[in-house]
């Protein structure tokens, strides 16, 4: 079960404090996607060794084989654009270089993206909100949330196999109501679930009024100060490129 | 006063959406530490009263109440039901729907960081609420991966950790095997020896033997009787019919199969249906490994076994669902691979909701169907007494009028392979023995397999059972003739 906020718990390798992945995130929107200080060669050099993080973490998560594409990808597009895109003119520069942007610049977001949310628990992501004071109000009502997704998907994998049987598919004889079919069992199932899952919230207490409490550990380690200190190195450089103390 | 856990006077209610009340005048007492049974028809408004306790109602689901509702000394109606979570605790009859976190430690602290605990106070609270269960295992697992027993167990750490004075049970164990009853038994046990109240909300009767001291019978809305526990389960079956619940004691437990226990015959060959090569597994982990099965045609087979047995890969390799799967089914002479299968054979889902897509009943039935074969899907409806809801959209019937609709389509279809996936549970005697009638009807029009843990329904309708056990055949019997 791969989704929004459902890591699994009894296999999840290396974790990470939710609040250094928003940081890493942060950092490879401003650096790749944004190109903040390309004109400096530390910073480019930086921006690479931010860019392939995203894809160590997924793979230090236990996914190893995705990572290894992505790393693939990466490589093969940033080598194209130092070496190919200089070379090209016309058409194929355009081409090629409209590849380069959104594998080199955008790929690594996505995959940090990705990585976020398939890596953190609802609990973690509580408790990081929490420590980043952010209101109860807005966190509350957004774990609900993303608790109701999952079930959602169980749900709509019930339905898809419902509809096997009824030889309801593509190219089928009622292949033009396909969506419609699909969307009434789902919304009566949802509502349903979603009315439960309040019942049962409301008589475990969510939504008193006293300070709810997080007993979920997150906090800064080894692995978090590590990857930290490469995020606030990328943003030191681009500083000192700044103030023209490096080129 | 403080003798009582809970004390209802002259209770009324009337839900929102319906006519008719649900409960009528109603007076209860409580007593601390009294571990009291609702049992009584479907509809009778068991669950009503415990929504009543747990604050539910009113403040949730809406209607019209009149009369008191004390519990521990607090009125329910000036109480926010948030309020009430430390004081009454609820375990309810869906493991889906009531969980919050995926992974079972975060799921069992939920409640008390709820209640704004301090940190080191809801550890110590679920490391020994773990240590009195006995649920060490389970900690720090996806939940995601638990069976529904587990997940019940999990539900019962949540509501336990709380350290409520009263924990209201609704049908806990509807969607059980034997084995978890069990166990969801023994937590019962042992809330009632820390001096818990506990009111269970159940139509399954014979687990609360001997543990319910008090047993309370509704009849629409108003107290039926009230027994002491003793003099209820030792009731005889003919009054509990007449009462419309079922028996206190399973005559016979079909997940211990012997031949010639109550006259089972075995029955290994002279099927029509011949299924072969059924293998399959997850990963490594093997969950089916059958080489030969034979079933007759026209039989209504029940599937019994443990959860996690193989019964549900079974099924779903049965009716051609599951990816990758390489085995073959004769069936009506025919001999054919899982696409085919599909073709042939139809599964009733537990939730039927799932499977129904049109917007009238008739259309329903007509949709796998010829649009030329109008005049049989009128004659099907009649039979299984739909006509009446034709025009009817199917999501507007009730849980058996559902349940019919998606046979009456898969008949049409022309499957010749019904699968039931407990098509009983949560079902009282009436409505079950309905149930039974009609699966044990359909043996002229296909083959029926149901999977299912309810023994009076395999009692009433099967004529054999097929018990799984580690993904192979443990035994396949046939049972004497109704």
């Amino acid at each position: 079960m791969a989704g929004l906020f459902t890591a699994d718990v009894e296999n999840r390798g290396l974790v990470l404090d939710p609040r250094t992945k928003i940081a890493v995130m942060l950092t490879l929107v401003v650096f790749a996607l944004g190109g903040t200080g390309s004109d400096t060669a530390a910073v480019r050099a930086g921006t690479v060794a931010v860019s392939i993080l995203p894809m160590l973490l997924l793979a230090a998560a236990r996914q190893p084989g995705r990572a290894a594409v992505f790393t693939a990808v990466y490589a093969v597009m940033k080598a194209a654009e130092l070496l190919l895109v200089p070379k090209t003119t016309g058409a194929a520069l355009s081409i090629l270089g409209m590849c380069c942007m959104i594998f080199v610049r955008l790929m690594p977001g996505l995959v940090m993206g990705a990585y976020m949310l398939s890596s953190t628990t609802v609990s973690e992501f509580i408790a990081a909100m929490h420590r980043m004071h952010v209101p109860q109000q807005i966190t509350i009502p957004m774990s609900v949330m993303f608790r109701f997704f999952p079930t959602v998907l169980e749900e709509f994998s019930d339905i898809n196999t419902a509809m096997k049987m009824r030889d309801i598919r593509i190219g089928g004889r009622n292949a033009e109501k396909i969506i419609e079919y699909r969307l009434v069992p789902l919304m009566v199932c949802s509502v349903n679930i979603g009315s439960e899952l309040s019942a049962a919230a409301l008589t475990r207490g969510l939504g008193t009024k006293v300070r709810r409490t997080n007993i979920c550990s997150i906090g800064f380690h080894v692995q978090d100060i590590a990857v930290l200190t490469l995020t606030a190195g990328l943003y030191f450089m681009w500083i000192l490129g700044m103030i023209g103390v490096i080129k | 006063m403080n003798d009582y856990a809970a004390v209802l006077q002259n209770v009324s209610f009337r839900y929102g959406n319906s006519e008719e009340g649900a409960l009528h005048e109603l007076d209860l007492k409580i007593a601390r530490g009294e571990c009291v049974l609702l049992c009584g028809r479907s509809g009778c408004g068991k669950t009503t009263v415990t929504r009543l306790l747990n604050g539910l109602i009113p403040h949730y689901y809406e209607g019209e109440l009149q009369g008191d509702i004390t519990v521990s000394g607090k009125s329910i109606r000036d109480t926010a039901i948030e309020d009430l979570a430390g004081i009454v605790g609820s375990v309810f009859q869906n493991p889906r729907s009531q969980f919050f976190c995926v992974d079972t430690t975060a799921e069992i602290a939920f409640g008390c960081e709820n209640m704004g605990l301090p940190e080191a106070e809801i550890r110590s609270r679920v490391d020994s609420t773990v240590r009195d269960m006995k649920i060490e295992k389970l900690l720090d697992r996806s939940i995601f991966k638990l069976s529904g027993g587990e997940k019940q167990k999990i539900a019962c750490a949540g509501v336990a950790a709380m350290l409520p004075e009263l924990i209201v049970l609704d049908e806990p164990a509807s969607n059980l095997d034997l084995d978890a009853i069990e166990q969801l038994r023994e937590i019962i046990a042992s809330w009632k020896a820390q001096g818990k109240t506990i009111v269970i909300a159940e139509h399954r009767l014979g687990w609360l033997s001997g543990l319910c001291s008090r047993v309370i019978y509704m009849e629409s809305g108003r107290i039926g009787e009230d027994f002491p526990g003793e003099s209820f389960f030792s009731l005889d079956p003919v009054r509990l019919s007449s009462m419309g619940l079922r028996p206190v004691v399973t005559d016979k437990n079909y997940l211990d199969t012997q031949p010639g226990l109550f006259q089972l015959q075995p029955f290994s060959s002279g099927g029509n249906i011949v299924l072969e090569n059924f293998r399959y597994s997850y990963g490594r982990k093997n969950a089916l490994d059958i080489e030969h099965l034979e079933l007759p045609e026209g039989s209504v087979t029940a599937v019994v076994g443990h959860n996690g047995a193989g019964k549900s890969t079974f099924t779903k390799c049965l009716c051609g669902l599951q990816r990758k799967f390489r085995g073959t089914a004769v069936i009506g002479g025919k001999r054919m691979k899982p696409r085919d299968m599909q073709h042939c054979s139809y599964m009733v889902m537990q939730d039927v909701n799932h499977q129904l897509f049109a917007e009238t009943v008739l259309e329903e039935v007509m949709l796998g169907a010829d649009k030329n074969s109008e005049d049989k899907a009128l004659e099907l409806q009649k039979k299984l007494d739909l006509l009446e809801y034709k025009d009817r959209h199917p999501m507007s019937l009730s849980g058996g009028q559902k349940q019919r609709t998606a046979i009456a389509s898969a008949l049409l279809a022309g499957k010749q392979l019904l699968v039931f996936d407990e098509p009983t549970s949560g079902l009282d005697l009436k409505s079950m023995r309905a149930a039974a009638g009609l699966l044990y009807s359909l043996r002229s029009e296909c083959t029926v397999l149901i999977v299912t843990h309810d023994m009076e329904l395999i009692g009433q309708c099967c004529t054999h059972v097929l018990h799984i056990e580690n993904g192979g055949i443990h035994q396949q019997v046939s049972l004497p003739e109704k």
